[in-house]
C-alpha cells in the first residue's frame, strides 16, 4: 500500500513514520511510485505503537525490543528448520534427542 | 458476559488512573503476542486485558461503566493482526528477521547460518524458500540525495542495478528494492536488495535535517551597500536581495529552499561572510585612514 494509506491505517503523522524508517524499524520497499508497505509493515507499525504509546517504552527501549524481536524470529525459524530436517531424517530422533536433553538437565 | 475489567487488570474499584495505567502496562509487557510469539493463548489474554483497559483507561468511559451505562462487552477491541503472524509466513517470510549468528556454536556456525540463516522455516525438503536479501553500501552525491536521482550500479556478481534515489534521502537511510536479492529456492520468491545510503559531503552545503546551511562570501561593497547577489541553492542558483549594512555572521533564511521531501520542504540558511579583496587596495586603505566613522568598539562587551 501507499505511504498515505499506511499512515491513515495507523493514524500517524509523517514525521513519526519518518523517524521509524530512519531508525530502521520499518524498511518499506522502494518502487518508482514511492515507498510500498505490506500488511506485515502495518502489523509491525502497530507493535511499535503498542510499545511506545500503551506500554510507555521510550525510543531506546523500542529500538532494543525491535532488534531482539527480529532476532528471536530468526532463531525460531532456524529451530523450526532444524526440527523439520530432523523429522524428515528420522521421526523418532526428535524424541530421543529431547530425552537426552532432559537427562543432561 | 465478559469478565469484570477491574478483575482483569487486577486493580481495586478505587484505583487511581495512574494505578490502572501502570497495571495495564505491566500486563501488556508480559502478555503482548509479539513478545510471546510461541504462546497461542497470549493473544486471547492480551485482547481481554486491552478491552478492560479501553474502558478503565479512559476516565469518561470508566465513569459510565461504574454507573452501569456500558458493560464490559460494550467496548470490543477491533480485530487486528499481530506482527508475529507475518514474521515467519507468506511473502514476508524472513523480511526483517535475522538469526543473530551462531559463532558461539563452533563448527555449526556455517551450517546453521548458511542453511537456515535467513531462509525461514519451511516444512518439507522441497519447500519453496524466499531467496536471501543482498546488502549493498552506496555512496550518493549530496545533491542527488537532496534532489533525487537515479544511479546505475554495476554489481560485483555481474549485472547492474538501477537505483532510484528518492528526493530528500538521508545519510544512513536504507532503500529496499523488491525482488533484487538472491533468487528463491524451489520456486520461492527472490529476496530483496537492501541498499545502505551514505551521503557524501558537499564543498559548501551542509545538511541539517531538512534545512541546508551555507556560508556565503560577499564583498565589502555588497555587505555595506546591499543589492542583488547570486546565491547557490541545491535546486539551482537563486537571485537574493542582500540588505544594505549586512555584517559578517548575519543570517538569511530562504523559506522552502532547503530539502524537499514529499509536500514539505526545509529552509536554506545563509550566513554572510565578508571577504576583503584578495590583494591590499590602496584606495580602500586611504579611504579608511580618513574615515571618521566606525569608531564604536565591537569588543566593548568582552572586557578588553
Amino acid at each position: 500500500m501507499k505511504e498515505s494509506d499506511f499512515r491513515k491505517n495507523l493514524s500517524i503523522e509523517v514525521t513519526l513514520l519518518e523517524s521509524w524508517v530512519a531508525h530502521g524499524w520499518l524498511v518499506p520497499a522502494t518502487t518508482a511510485e514511492g515507498a510500498d508497505f505490506t500488511a506485515a509493515d502495518v502489523a509491525r507499525g502497530r507493535l511499535i505503537l503498542d510499545l511506545s504509546r500503551d506500554m510507555g517504552v521510550n525510543e531506546a527501549g523500542v529500538d532494543v525490543a525491535i532488534r531482539l524481536i527480529d532476532q528471536m524470529h530468526g532463531l525460531r525459524q532456524t529451530l523450526h528448520g532444524l526440527l523439520g530436517a530432523l523429522d524428515r531424517h528420522d521421526r523418532s530422533l526428535r524424541q530421543r534427542l529431547i530425552a537426552e536433553i532432559v537427562d543432561l538437565e | 458476559m465478559a469478565k469484570d475489567p477491574y478483575t482483569l487488570l487486577g486493580v481495586a474499584k478505587t484505583a487511581s488512573q495512574k494505578e490502572i495505567q501502570s497495571a495495564y502496562r505491566k500486563l501488556a509487557k508480559t502478555l503482548h503476542p509479539d513478545l510471546n510469539p510461541g504462546d497461542r493463548t497470549a493473544e486471547e489474554k492480551f485482547k481481554a486485558v486491552s478491552a478492560a483497559y479501553a474502558i478503565l483507561g479512559d476516565e469518561d468511559k470508566r465513569k459510565r461503566f461504574d454507573a452501569g451505562e456500558i458493560d464490559a462487552e460494550g467496548v470490543e477491541q477491533p480485530k487486528r493482526d499481530f506482527y508475529r503472524d507475518y514474521a515467519h509466513a507468506g511473502a514476508d517470510q524472513g523480511r526483517y528477521t535475522y538469526s543473530g549468528g551462531f559463532s558461539d556454536f563452533g563448527d555449526a556456525e556455517d551450517l546453521l547460518s548458511g542453511i537456515f540463516g535467513r531462509r525461514g522455516g519451511g516444512g518439507r525438503a522441497n519447500a519453496a524458500f524466499r531467496g536471501q536479501d543482498r546488502h549493498y553500501a552506496l555512496p550518493v552525491d549530496f545533491l542527488d540525495a537532496v534532489n533525487g536521482g537515479s544511479v546505475t550500479v554495476n554489481l560485483p556478481e555481474g549485472g547492474a542495478l538501477d537505483i532510484r534515489i528518492p528526493a530528500g534521502t538521508r545519510d544512513g537511510q536504507t532503500l529496499r528494492l523488491k525482488g533484487k536479492g538472491e533468487p528463491g529456492f524451489n520456486g520461492g520468491p527472490p529476496g530483496d536488495a537492501l541498499i545502505d545510503i551514505t551521503v557524501k559531503p558537499h564543498p559548501f552545503f551542509v545538511r541539517d535535517e531538512d534545512d541546508i546551511r551555507l556560508d556565503l562570501p560577499v564583498t565589502l561593497k555588497e555587505a555595506v551597500l546591499g543589492g542583488k547577489i547570486r546565491v547557490p541553492a541545491p535546486s539551482g542558483p537563486l537571485s537574493v536581495t542582500l540588505p544594505a549594512h549586512s555584517s559578517s555572521g548575519k543570517m538569511l533564511r530562504l523559506k522552502g529552499k532547503g530539502v524537499k521531501r514529499g509536500t514539505k520542504a526545509g529552509d536554506l540558511y545563509i550566513t554572510i561572510r565578508i571577504v576583503l579583496p584578495e590583494k591590499p587596495d590602496a584606495a580602500l586603505e586611504a579611504f579608511l585612514k580618513d574615515w571618521a566613522g566606525g569608531t564604536e568598539d565591537p569588543r566593548r562587551t568582552m572586557g578588553v
